[in-house]
């Protein structure tokens, strides 16, 4: 059965706990460098968006890497595989939503694993902005509602396409 | 690397500013076991440093920026950090602290401590990388703005990820309340350290790292964190922390007016009538435009505001605090909160204390209404009580210290001085630090708060939260069971000593924690037990898991600071407040008739915390019981031990 992180945007606050909880399952440190999430903030335009790997129907990130070092779990949860990843960074050129990135110490690409099936960051957050939910259509909404608050700064509105 | 110590980076960066050198040294073992970090350790380098001869803005001060175990570390709320030097506001012990998310940076670049040292021929920047640092030309961002220079020197770097500590161009120019802004619109605010750094020649502080913080033991250390955070997410306190999210400080406006506490009209009264105008429910309404939290916090008390038209259009933005409304609001009797928006984005963006600077001009406001000052003094200005154009006038003129602005540029008591006459009647200060937004004729323990915060008055090294919203489980919890009902008298000033001293020890591990007063001071969740369960699985320092030995870090950690300031030449006669809040009864008010009995308050503190009452100073057996025997010496030369 495959899982996946349904994000709201508009509950974040840009905390940053969900890197500290990531990092700390994954590196055994508080690092948010090597977080698995990523808050991206402007605090000129005062948003914040939280980015982290959205698990896609049609994953870019495979297509891109040479090696063949980004497979499936037993829990058809893509993951990195160390051992293939050469660090070259095709992935991270490849994903549009910023879900896989250089790791600044290993120099190989790291990307959410979804903790296999307790994600820190969930716990992390005190908001309740991540969810982990399953795959079925109606959790495939909630990703992408939780994402609509973002819509006024990138400005869809007004970029509404020719019919 | 022998410093033996987890959850800190394990160095610090000392900066010979004169010459240019930057000295990277590892932690010191014992600043971390016996006084843990912020202030506890900056009080033990400025003890070293700096004494009665060091004037506070020549090359011999030492300006310090201070992190902490838990800064940076999954704790809510701990992403914070702090500076310290001696204060060119009030020539005594200063300290500020900020949030935001330049301390956890600071450590995920590889250091704990800056301590800058000397003066610089030109203006420099210090920045922060990975283990390295080093001093950056910094001519072409003088003058500038706190928001300009960030965006220059990540643009600079290529790298968004920079956080800062800034002047702004008050700093430079020598206000003597400037304030180091951290992440736009976060400050340092209080006692003059961006003036310290100003006179130092140095323009910021940036970070950027990647390195990890370890914890001695991973697994235990989550364990404790998850303890104390299910304290904090306890059903008892979500109505705080929902008001907190929904309003941040702002609620304390409507809060502390309505048991007449909010300082209105310069001190004159604790009860401002158009409180509603500028309070919380007008913010939330109209300009608030979102929510934000500092590094890893989960109470997310900040919120962005915007004002959408009119002369004080602008944002997104950090909205005002509790203190900068309280400041350019209600004691300047102003009800237009879109003003009270802009002057507080500018003294962000200029670099000042929003409470000295609001109260500085309150000042000058009471001064005009009694006459003591015209416009001959004012250049021109109108300062009638709320008059709004004058006010935002001033702001710019004390940043640029042009003309009145120079005289208010000093604070009320030196602003006090020059003036003459009486114009010292109308200057509320302790030790030379304006009045923060408390008043002890509606709260008796905030007097003594006030007299006996190392920095001046200001609530944030022993307010208490207890008698004042009303706690009466948590009273029971942590005192003598007799004395509850007169601990929550709000008006009563028995047992307030005791309650003042448990709470000023409780804060100076805040402090070196460094953590928020969120949690501790309100809600009042976190206790002394809560640094015994994560300090020594975090970072290996068992000693800490002792609650004796925890508490007497925190007695320690006062005392430095207290024979500190005592050596230069504080005593009871100092630790007093301004003739406003001591002598005039509230003149109206929920609280009216209020006066605090601040005598009999000092003594039970003074008892309860080893002095002698005469004078305030230690008992020598208190120092060697807490290990500063070295303090005892020091002290002992100067006469200036308990007899």
């Amino acid at each position: 059965m495959k899982n996946l992180l349904a994000i709201d945007v508009s509950k974040c606050t840009g905390c940053r706990n969900c890197e500290l909880g990531c990092s700390a399952v994954q590196t055994r440190t508080f690092n948010p460098a090597r977080s698995r999430i990523k808050i991206l903030k402007n605090e000129i335009e005062t948003t914040i968006v939280p980015m982290v790997c959205l698990q896609c129907e049609v994953p870019l990130c495979v297509d891109a890497c040479p090696t063949g070092a980004i497979v499936r779990n037993e829990h058809d949860t893509l993951y990195v595989h160390d051992d293939d990843c050469i660090g070259c960074g095709n992935c991270v050129t490849a994903c549009i939503y910023g879900g896989i990135e250089i790791e600044p110490m290993t120099r190989k690409a790291i990307k959410c694993d979804l903790c296999g099936g307790d994600p820190a960051c969930v716990r992390a957050c005190d908001y309740g902005a991540i969810e982990y939910v399953g795959a079925k259509a109606r959790d495939l909404t909630k990703r992408a509602n939780g994402i609509s608050a973002l819509s006024p700064f990138y400005r869809y509105e007004e970029q509404e396409a020719e019919p | 690397m022998t410093f033996p110590y987890k959850g800190y980076a394990g160095y610090y960066a000392e900066v010979d500013l004169t010459k240019g050198k930057v000295h990277k040294r590892e932690m010191e073992k014992e600043w971390a076991r016996l006084y843990l970090g912020g202030t506890g350790v900056a009080a033990r380098i400025l003890w070293e440093e700096t004494g009665p001869d060091t004037d506070p803005l020549s090359p011999e001060n030492v300006l310090i920026l201070g992190t902490g175990p838990l800064t940076g570390v999954m704790f809510s709320p701990s992403g914070r950090m702090m500076f310290a030097a001696k204060g060119p506001l009030t020539g005594v012990w200063a300290e500020s602290h900020v949030g935001g998310f330049f301390g956890p940076e600071v450590k995920y670049a590889g250091f704990d401590f800056v301590i800058l040292k000397g003066r610089s021929p030109k203006p420099v920047y210090l920045f922060l990388r990975d283990g390295k640092a080093e001093l950056l030309d910094a001519s072409h961002l003088w003058g500038k703005e706190t928001d300009v220079t960030t965006d220059m020197i990540r643009e600079e770097h290529k790298d968004p990820e920079i956080e800062t500590g800034i002047i702004g161009p008050a700093g430079e120019n020598g206000v003597l309340y400037s304030c180091i802004t951290v992440d736009r619109y976060r400050a340092a605010g209080r006692a003059g350290l961006g003036t310290v750094m100003g006179s130092k020649n140095v323009k910021a502080i940036a970070a950027s790292g990647s390195l990890g913080l370890e914890a001695h033991n991973m697994d235990k250390y989550l364990e404790a964190n998850d303890v104390e955070m299910q304290k904090l997410s306890d059903p008892i306190w979500t109505d705080s922390l929902t008001s907190l999210r929904k309003y941040g400080t702002t609620d304390l406006v409507a809060i502390i007016n309505e048991i007449g506490r909010l300082p209105t009209k310069n001190h004159w009264t604790g009860f401002y009538e158009d409180a509603d105008d500028i309070g919380p429910e007008i913010i939330a309404e109209k300009y608030r435009t979102g929510q934000e939290a500092c590094h890893g916090c989960e109470v997310g008390c900040k919120y962005v505001y915007r004002v959408k038209d009119g002369k004080f259009a602008h944002g997104p933005a950090g909205g005002p605090e509790y203190e900068t409304i309280m400041a350019f609001g209600s004691n300047c009797l102003n009800n237009d909160i879109e003003s009270v928006f802009h002057m507080g984005t500018r003294c962000d963006l200029l670099g000042m204390d929003t409470i000295s600077c609001g109260k500085s001009i309150g000042f000058a406001m009471e001064l005009w209404e009694k006459g003591i000052i015209t416009k001959k003094d004012t250049d021109g200005l109108d300062l009638s009580w709320g008059n709004v154009e004058s006010m935002v006038e001033l702001v710019e003129k004390i940043a640029k210290r042009d003309g009145f602005g120079d005289v208010l540029s000093k604070g009320v008591r030196k602003a006090a001085e020059i003036i003459g006459g009486d114009a010292w009647m109308y200057a509320v200060h302790v030790k030379g630090l304006e009045a923060s937004g408390q008043d002890p004729r509606a709260h008796q323990s905030i007097g003594l708060t006030y007299a006996t915060n190392a920095r001046g008055a200001d609530h944030l090294r022993s307010l208490s939260s207890l008698e004042e919203l009303g706690y009466p489980e948590i009273v029971k919890a942590r005192f003598d069971d007799e004395k509850t009902d007169a601990i929550l008298d709000i008006m009563s000033p028995k047992h307030k000593g005791e309650v003042v001293w448990d709470i000023e020890d409780l804060y100076a591990l805040v402090d070196s924690a460094v953590i928020c007063k969120y949690g501790t001071m309100w809600p009042p969740v976190y206790y002394f037990d809560t640094f015994s369960n994560v300090i020594s699985p975090l970072t290996g320092m068992d000693e800490w898991a002792q609650p004796k030995f925890v508490k007497q870090a925190a007695e320690r950690i006062n005392h430095l600071r207290r024979a500190y300031n005592h050596r230069l030449g504080i005593t009871r006669k100092e630790e007093n407040l301004p003739r406003r809040l001591l002598k005039e009864p509230m003149p109206t008010g929920p609280s009216k008739g209020g006066l605090p009995d601040l005598d009999e308050m000092l003594d039970e503190y003074y008892d309860y915390r080893g002095c002698d009452r005469e004078t305030g100073f230690p008992k020598k057996e208190k120092l060697e019981e807490l290990g500063l025997d070295f303090v005892a010496k020091d002290l002992g030369k100067r006469k200036m031990l308990a007899k």
